[in-house]
């Protein structure tokens, strides 16, 4: 890091600008390559130096294109309405605030490429909207290269924040997938069956999903009779719900998202699973409620987060975004960016910065009202302490509605600092 | 008892599962055996089926009406894209241009989706006839799943009679083995090939659409379907027919059993299949090699 | 004398732009320029199977995700200098696709193509099936470019590593042109024309396309290896097959049987894929430019982006001499 390591970093921006500057014209008078300066041109000219004043950029490397674009579809809509909202009444600091959208294709090498593009092309030194968990994985060891901080609006693999690979510039506002887990086990502390089986997509988040509700019920005395994972992108699921079935379990742990939970819900519907033994689900999903149409109805789930939750941060966010997409209601990923960004824009306010370094120390320890309650930020680890909520889906005169039946306080819902088990 | 039952719906999974993949098979194979390409759009393709026909259901209502038109409508784009793009290329006998066109096509119909439908998965709902289980020894079995092994049956015999007793097919054999000779005798090759291709891509399309009320209609879902047709051709051999309807089968059944006895394995297995198969016979099971 | 006027041209500009470039650019360009060359890498080894022996392997991801895995796990789990662990999974790449050569090269045409294809998937499989050793759909990540032997701690940067890249890209690119015109090219030429005609003038053409497939997946397990210091990670998409998809297209979309051509369509691949992705007013649009700009290409450039400029130039020179002379035996085909 000779070239680019900057001596204040602060101003990191600023002084590799410089750096650079002064290089280019010695090489240019030595090395003389016209060529290559028309190649250059285009994208020297869109650089920007970051700069403590105007607008505060944030960058969202999140997905447009490709397998995942619903999820990042929806990063992106509720951030738009945000940037409307904020600005709208003043801004934060004083100065407005502006999203800068980068297209990952959800590839954790276009992440990569496409976050440090962000950071050094559009001078992004926040960033959110990420994603899936590889593509976290991918970027977190890069942050410090790069004095960018990152807050998770939806990466839910537990071990982000354990020793294993958190980094002092990523925080996770959002339920992990432990925390989802073990909201769901307690609930389960009251239902007079014993055992149950798991079924989780075969990836980072599955197999904590999976693995923190193997650990949470077996601590109620309850086991696991088998846990079924599936290949990445599976489609037919008739084998695995046959198996489920032949199981003898009295109850099922859905571990599944996005195209997957969709393809496994439609076809245990058909071969009439729900009818043998109840489902629970780590996340109950709009989209999936939508696509389950009648047989939604009974399913029962944690919930990273509920438009129905009754708080007057959530009806008033609710009310925004219906008004802003009529005939459309926020998925969890809606109101975990929404509170990811409630949370980086507290942070800002306390330290009176948007300076990566300044914003890390100011969101240890950060309390914050947020559409979900009180949530805070722990110091030791960088989880976002939530409330764990459990949710079932209902019938109701509009549709299926999730209908929250426990909220858990955020400290039982919460892993010990560092870890992925509970106390 | 119980495990007979067991037996039997293992079976019948795997053989719905073929019937999906049946039709995209084909379409690839017939594509491949008149026109020696490699159709790397038959994913798009088979994604643009599902699209089209939940519009269709939306906009009638009518499931058998979709189950008809979509492939229909996706037939005479595919016919489009073969007398205006593919067709420029055939003189260079070039493999390479083929597949970086159909590559090309891929990423357009792919794009061209998610511009029309949006990033919002869509769904279907089945007739009511076609909806709840059957009971097959205390195993409850979908009714749409019987439904697809049944078309899927049916289907292949219709096709394989097509190809074996009619004219037209007799001409598509004809042109998949000697087209120069075919051309020869005064039969226009182009209208064989344009057919050859729009007959694949609605078989695709309509593969997609029966494919819909198990997965729904999503951006993703040509992308690892694709690759299990790709399978199923190459074990088949590649142009074969029947060699597909084999092929299909065979992926059906590891898929199924596989993945419930050897779980871990669930992904290897297909490969390890076209493996075996290609060592011991290069060309696929019915292929003659190239 | 042309071929020869036009290959001195093309290293100077190479080298040229190689060595002043960085410098000129800001840093997240330089990384894109890395893995732009590491692209060229990648689609110019797969050339030496396509454009000179007509071996169309549909599965090259598997040297390139080899490459990469071996080197981020060498890097990870041994005190080994960067600078030793590259060209050390760059050979262990060759020695793996021993056997997938002696398997894939007893067929041709679309059955090589499929073998090799199984062969890649089952790659990424096992990535899957191999958590503990793999650290499966997670990947590798956190990998370092450790610096040395000597202390040498340069390459390390973005610019110093930038120039590595391109180092052994020219090396690999004299070695290749150099192997396609020596004798032993020339029998590859032959079997590419006619495998029976090599064949029956005494010459082992099995033995032949073994020693092409293995030395294509060194270089691209080169690439590999060099790709996974550079992101920090690898991941088990580097195996899948719409790796091999892309890496086949970038070296159509170049020009096959010409080295030159791949490496330009690697890397014009990565820049129109990464800039059209990033220009505000298409953001949404830009898949869909992007693949119709395959389509003009193949209508429009039969012989790729390489031999567009190939043809332009021969215009030119019709100019000036009245008749078109045969092409000249240097790289292109």
């Amino acid at each position: 890091m000779k070239n680019d390591k900057p001596t204040a970093k602060v101003e990191s921006g600023k002084k590799i600008d410089r750096v650079f500057r002064t290089v280019t014209r010695r090489k240019v008078l030595s090395g003389g390559i016209a060529a290559t300066a028309v190649l250059a041109a285009p994208a020297f000219l869109h650089k920007t130096a970051k700069a403590a004043t105007g607008p505060i950029k944030i960058g969202l490397p999140t997905v447009v294109t490709g397998g995942y674009a619903e999820l990042g579809s929806h990063v992106i809509r509720t951030s738009k309405l945000v940037e409307s909202m904020v600005n709208g009444s003043g801004g934060i600091l004083g100065r407005q605030i502006e999203f800068v959208v980068a297209d990952t294709q959800g590839n954790p090498a276009a992440a990569v490429r496409k976050t440090q593009e962000l950071v050094e092309r559009h001078g992004c030194h926040l960033i959110t909207g990420v994603v899936v968990s590889s593509e976290a994985r991918a970027i977190m060891p890069k942050l410090k290269e790069w004095d960018t901080l990152f807050v998770s609006h939806g990466n839910g693999d537990g071990r982000l924040t354990t020793p294993q690979f958190l980094v002092p510039n990523f925080f996770r506002a959002n339920v992990s997938a432990p925390m989802g887990a073990r909201a769901l086990a307690l609930y389960l502390k009251d239902d007079p069956a014993k055992e149950y089986i798991a079924i989780g997509s075969d990836y980072a988040w599955g197999q904590s999903s999976v693995k923190a509700f193997d650990e949470q019920i077996s601590i109620l005395g309850k086991k696991l009779v088998d846990k079924v994972m599936t290949p990445v992108g599976n489609k037919d699921y008739a084998t695995y719900i046959t198996k489920v079935m032949r199981s003898g379990a009295k109850g099922c742990y859905v571990a599944l998202q996005g195209d997957e939970a969709r393809a496994f819900y439609t076809q245990a519907t058909q071969y009439g699973l729900a009818e043998k033994m109840p489902l629970y689900t780590e996340i109950v999903s709009q989209s999936n409620i939508k696509a389950l149409g009648k047989s939604a109805a009974g399913l029962v789930g944690g919930s990273r987060y509920a438009y129905t939750q009754d708080t007057p941060q959530n009806k008033a966010f609710v009310q925004a975004f219906t008004k802003a997409h009529p005939g459309q209601l926020p998925d969890w990923t809606d109101g975990e960016i929404y509170q990811a960004l409630a949370v980086l824009f507290a942070g800002m306010k306390k330290a009176n910065s948007a300076e990566p370094d300044a914003l890390v120390e100011a969101l240890e320890d950060l309390e914050v009202t947020s559409i979900k309650g009180a949530i805070k930020i722990r110091k030791c680890d960088h989880q976002g302490m939530n409330p764990g909520i459990v949710v079932k889906v209902v019938d109701g005169p509009n549709g299926a509605v999730p209908e929250i039946v426990k909220i858990y306080s955020r400290e039982v819902a919460t892993p010990d600092c560092g870890k992925t088990t509970f106390s | 008892m119980d495990f007979l039952g067991f037996l039997i719906t293992q079976c019948l999974n795997a053989l719905s599962q073929a019937s999906v993949l049946l039709f995209l098979a084909c379409g690839l194979t017939l594509i491949f055996g008149i026109m020696r390409i490699i159709n790397f759009a038959h994913g798009a393709i088979f994604m643009l089926g599902a699209y089209v026909g939940h519009t269709i259901v939306v906009l009638t209502g009518q499931f058998w009406l979709a189950l008809i038109a979509a492939p229909l409508v996706v037939a005479g784009i595919g016919a489009l894209f073969e007398m205006f793009l593919l067709s420029r290329l055939y003189a260079r006998r070039d493999g390479g241009a083929y597949l970086m066109i159909t590559f090309g096509l891929a990423i357009v119909l792919s794009e061209a989706v998610r511009l029309i439908w949006g990033a919002q998965p869509k769904g279907i709902d089945l007739p009511e006839v076609l909806t709840g289980v059957v009971f097959l020894l205390d195993q409850p079995f979908p009714i749409y799943r019987l439904f697809l092994i049944g078309l899927g049956v049916s289907a292949s015999i219709a096709l394989w009679q097509f190809l074996e007793r009619t004219r037209t097919g007799l001409l598509i054999r004809a042109v998949s083995q000697n087209p120069e000779m075919v051309h020869a005798l005064g039969t226009d090759i182009r209208i064989v090939r344009t057919g050859v291709f729009a007959l694949g891509c609605g078989l695709a399309a309509f593969g997609g659409i029966l494919a819909t009320p198990l997965f729904g209609a999503y951006l993703a879902m040509g992308n690892n379907v694709v690759v299990d047709a790709f399978v199923i051709v190459i074990i088949g051999g590649m142009g074969s027919f029947l060699g597909s309807v084999i092929g299909s089968i065979m992926v059906g059944f590891v898929q199924v059993f596989g993945a419930y006895y050897f779980p871990s394995m669930a992904l290897s297995l297909l490969y390890l299949l076209m493996l075996t198969v290609l060592i011991v016979r290069p060309g696929g099971l019915l292929g003659k090699e190239e | 004398m042309r071929a020869r006027g036009l290959f001195i041209l093309v290293i100077a500009a190479a080298a040229a732009a190689g060595f002043g470039m960085p410098h000129l650019l800001p840093g997240y360009l330089v990384n894109i320029l890395t893995e732009a060359l590491i692209f060229g890498l990648f689609a110019m080894s797969l050339d030496l199977m396509i454009g000179y022996t007509r071996l169309e392997s549909f599965g090259h991801a598997a040297a390139y995700g080899l490459g990469a895995y071996a080197s981020a796990l060498l890097l990870l789990s041994f005190d080994i200098p960067m600078l030793i662990v590259i060209p050390m999974a760059a050979i262990i790449t060759g020695v793996v696709a021993m056997p997938i050569a002696w398997v894939c090269t007893r067929s041709t045409g679309i059955s090589f193509a499929m073998l090799t294809l199984a062969f890649a998937q089952l790659f990424y499989a096992s990535v899957y099936q191999f958590k503990d050793f793999s650290g499966g759909s997670d990947g590798i990540a956190g990998i370092a470019r450790r610096a040395g032997p000597f202390g040498i701690d340069f390459f390390q940067t973005k610019i110093g590593y930038f120039y590595l890249v391109l180092i052994i890209l020219i090396l690999s690119f004299l070695f290749c042109r150099s192997l396609v015109a020596s004798p032993f090219g020339q029998v590859l030429a032959g079997i590419r024309e006619n495998e029976v005609k090599t064949r029956t003038l005494g010459y082992n053409t099995r033995a032949y396309r073994m020693v092409i497939v293995v030395l294509a997946y060194a270089f691209g397990g080169l690439a590999g290896a060099l790709y996974a210091p550079l992101a920090g990670f690898a991941s088990p998409e580097l195996f899948f097959w719409r790796m091999s998809g892309m890496v086949l297209i970038m070296v159509i979309i170049g020009g096959r049987g010409t080295l030159v051509g791949p490496i330009l369509g690697g890397a014009v691949f990565l820049f129109l894929e990464h800039e059209l992705s990033a220009l505000p007013m298409v953001r949404e649009l830009w898949p869909l430019i992007f693949g119709s700009i395959f389509i003009a290409v193949i209508l429009f450039a039969p012989q790729g982006l390489w031999g567009l400029f190939r043809s332009w130039r021969e215009k030119r020179r019709i100019g000036v001499v009245s008749k078109p002379q045969s092409d000249a035996p240097h790289a292109a085909s």
